[in-house]
């Protein structure tokens, strides 16, 4: 049998995921840009539309404004992922 | 320019990680132009040390700072306080700056962020190519603005040689041959009676090879 052996070492270097707990929820920040992405958050409020509270909307001007520096402060504060839209 | 790149990551934890306080310290001019060393590269380098160190159970607070040039002491001024007050310094500058940064606090610790790769320049966006060796004895004039010292990769200075094929290094095929490019230039010129002229044997105590060089301005 024929082993791709840097594929190996790639799975073997993978954390290992970790069991999540029941209700567990992660918590998003998402960037959305004040001309598209927040002005459809907003419709989506007059909607009556919902998600869920662990996400968190920051309006940009512009998703141009977002820079490396604002994502690695929101790892660095704990979220569990960014959403960024415009 | 000076072009540097910035060191893998693991190299850098492993530099710094046995202190208990750190300055990531950008250098705002040379090396933020290839987006390697500059203060905001210098911002983002923290905020991963930070991340690492909460990764791996490690208590070290990781500051950043930056200046536009650590190589002249005048710029230092708005970062003094900061980095007296630093148990160790990771400077994201070329190696001129990391050697001042550390004769300047010499009971200060100072690691190097980068690898300092060549003196060159920016043809396209994102891209840094070699053109000087800094060698001291300058030959672009008679070369029609080629230099054979960076860009062959021989150093010839009567060339090309055999390696070279439809004005491409032997070296590599994404290497212009540097000869080939001065013929042409001197072509394009109408000098290229001067291609005929035999370069004489190269001074090369003003290069690396006469120690370590410095000059003075009269006056200061």
């Amino acid at each position: 049998m024929v082993t791709d052996k840097s594929a190996t070492q790639v799975a073997e270097s993978v954390e290992a995921p970790r069991e999540t707990p029941v209700g567990w929820q992660p918590n998003i920040i998402a960037f959305a840009c004040h001309y598209c992405a927040f002005a459809a958050a907003d419709l989506a409020g007059v909607m009556r539309l919902s998600y869920p509270t662990s996400v968190k909307v920051v309006r940009l001007p512009c998703t141009g404004k977002l820079d490396h520096v604002y994502l690695l402060r929101a790892f660095e504060r704990g979220v569990d992922g960014v959403f960024a839209a415009g | 320019m000076i072009v540097g790149e910035q060191k893998p990551f693991d190299e850098i934890w492993e530099m710094v990680k046995g202190h208990r306080q750190l300055t990531v310290f950008g250098c705002n001019t040379c090396v933020a132009v290839c987006h390697q060393g500059g203060n905001k590269e210098a911002e983002i380098l923290a905020s991963l040390l930070r991340m690492r160190a909460v990764q791996e159970e490690v208590t070290i607070e990781v500051v950043h700072g930056g200046i536009e040039r650590q190589c002249e002491h005048p710029f230092f001024e708005s970062a003094q306080e900061q980095l007296v007050a630093s148990e160790a310094v990771l400077s994201l500058a070329c190696g001129i700056g990391v050697q001042f940064v550390a004769g300047k606090y010499p009971s200060t610790p100072v690691y190097p962020a980068l690898n300092t790769t060549f003196l060159g320049d920016v043809p396209a966006d994102g891209l840094f190519t070699e053109k000087c060796q800094a060698c001291g004895d300058c030959v672009l004039g008679v070369t029609g603005g080629v230099c054979p010292v960076s860009r062959c990769c021989k150093r010839l200075f009567n060339g090309p040689c055999g390696g070279s094929a439809n004005g491409k290094c032997e070296i590599s095929k994404e290497i212009d041959c540097a000869w080939q490019l001065v013929v042409d230039r001197l072509e394009a010129l109408g000098k290229l009676d001067d291609y005929e002229k035999i370069a004489p044997i190269k001074d090369w105590s003003k290069d690396r090879a006469g120690g370590p060089r410095s000059f003075k301005l009269e006056g200061f």
